[in-house]
């Protein structure tokens, strides 16, 4: 699984069929303060999402 | 996580069978972009409704950085506006002067400004206080968060006031306000914790209405996505510096652990609020001898920063 972070990173992963959270948890983000898209479409944290999959992960930014 | 789940591994929506786009983790429900979309906006003007933030006549200044908060703000109050009877609307963005940062959400502003159909102005620290914030800040950027939080303030009720505005709606969410009560308590700062800024009667402050206090920052963020107008914008420079950024941290990973905690704390500074019965807790307004603006002391918070800073 592909993962691209916030900060444009791609973290590749062994892992999958499971949870965005479990991913994410397993990666040390917390996903209150990320929202995650799978082909151009937001997707909730208990999504399963598969070995073949690519996620993009975006930080929510604080603040005005 | 035993919720319905469709072929591509997203659950369905609650209430229809289409894929979710969020779940909400308090009410254990999952929602697609048109009912999740439906349900913030019932919450934000049912909260409006309940609280009494509009009423006929109002000309209402939003605070609009350009950011999250204030974008979803200025959508819903416009998409709604035509439900109120005589009530208008104003963007103003303040400019702070802030290096690599603030010209994006100035962009950003007059964007949706203009795709909201609302009468935009920008007022400038340059011009209400000669200098920019990077500049103010010189060899005290710990404190930027005090000394921008003090002038933005003023700035944005200068804008407000010369656009003949009677209210100030902000775009302060849940998490802001669950923030915002942690750290009046960690500093033991009993008059903020309790003061409510709409319900200003004395005629001295332009009343404040957070018509998103109950909608999460993940809730804005995501009406924004599903409806496309989430931008990936840069976060302040020095957000680093404030104790915001370590409440938000542990109130984001309590949250994350025990759905509810955010909620629950600004339940309980209402209770406080109710406890209290209206009774004075900070010393009655006066007078700054320097500007008259309203305050506590001699002198308003401006005045004091102004001097501490040499201008």
């Amino acid at each position: 699984m592909r993962i691209i972070l916030s900060n444009q990173k791609i973290r590749v992963i062994d892992q999958g069929p499971a949870s965005v959270e479990t991913i994410l948890s397993g990666l040390g983000i917390n996903t209150l303060e990320m929202i995650v898209v799978r082909n151009g479409t937001l997707i909730p944290e208990d999504t399963v999402v598969f070995a073949d999959d690519e996620i993009r992960v975006i930080r929510i930014s604080h603040g005005g | 996580m035993g919720r319905k789940k469709g072929l591509s591994g997203i659950p369905v929506c609650s209430c229809c069978n289409e894929p979710a786009v969020v779940y909400h983790r308090h009410s254990r429900r999952s929602l697609c972009s048109t009912h999740f979309t439906s349900d913030v906006e019932e919450r934000v003007f049912l909260a409006m409704e309940k609280n009494q933030m509009v009423r006929a006549g109002d000309r209402i200044a939003v605070a609009l950085s350009g950011g999250k908060d204030s974008t979803a703000l200025l959508l819903l109050l416009s998409r709604h506006l035509p439900k109120w009877e005589d009530v208008s609307l104003v963007a103003i963005t303040v400019d702070e002067g802030i290096r690599g940062y603030r010209d994006e959400t100035i962009r950003a502003a007059e964007r949706v400004a203009s795709h909201a159909g609302v009468e935009h102005s920008i007022i400038s620290f340059r011009d209400l206080f000669s200098d920019n914030l990077d500049t103010l800040l010189e060899g005290r950027e710990e404190q930027a968060c005090t000394v921008c939080g003090i002038l933005r303030n003023k700035a944005l009720t200068q804008g407000a006031k010369n656009s003949g505005s009677t209210k100030i709606a902000t775009g302060h969410n849940l998490d802001d306000e669950a923030q915002s009560v942690l750290m009046n308590v960690l500093r033991g700062d009993l008059p903020r914790l309790v003061r409510n800024s709409a319900l200003e009667t004395s005629g001295c402050f332009l009343p404040r209405i957070k018509p998103l206090a109950e909608i999460s920052e993940k809730e804005v963020a995501s009406y924004l996505f599903v409806n496309g107008m989430f931008l990936d914008l840069p976060e302040c420079p020095y957000t680093r510096y404030a104790l915001r950024a370590d409440v938000r941290s542990m109130l984001s990973g309590l949250e994350q652990r025990n759905p509810g905690t955010m909620l629950r704390l600004v339940e309980s500074k209402k209770k406080i609020e109710k406890y209290l019965g209206g009774a004075p807790v900070s010393a009655p307004l006066r007078r700054c001898r320097q500007c008259s603006d309203p305050c506590s002391g001699d002198l308003c918070q401006v005045c004091m920063l102004r001097q501490s800073l040499g201008r």
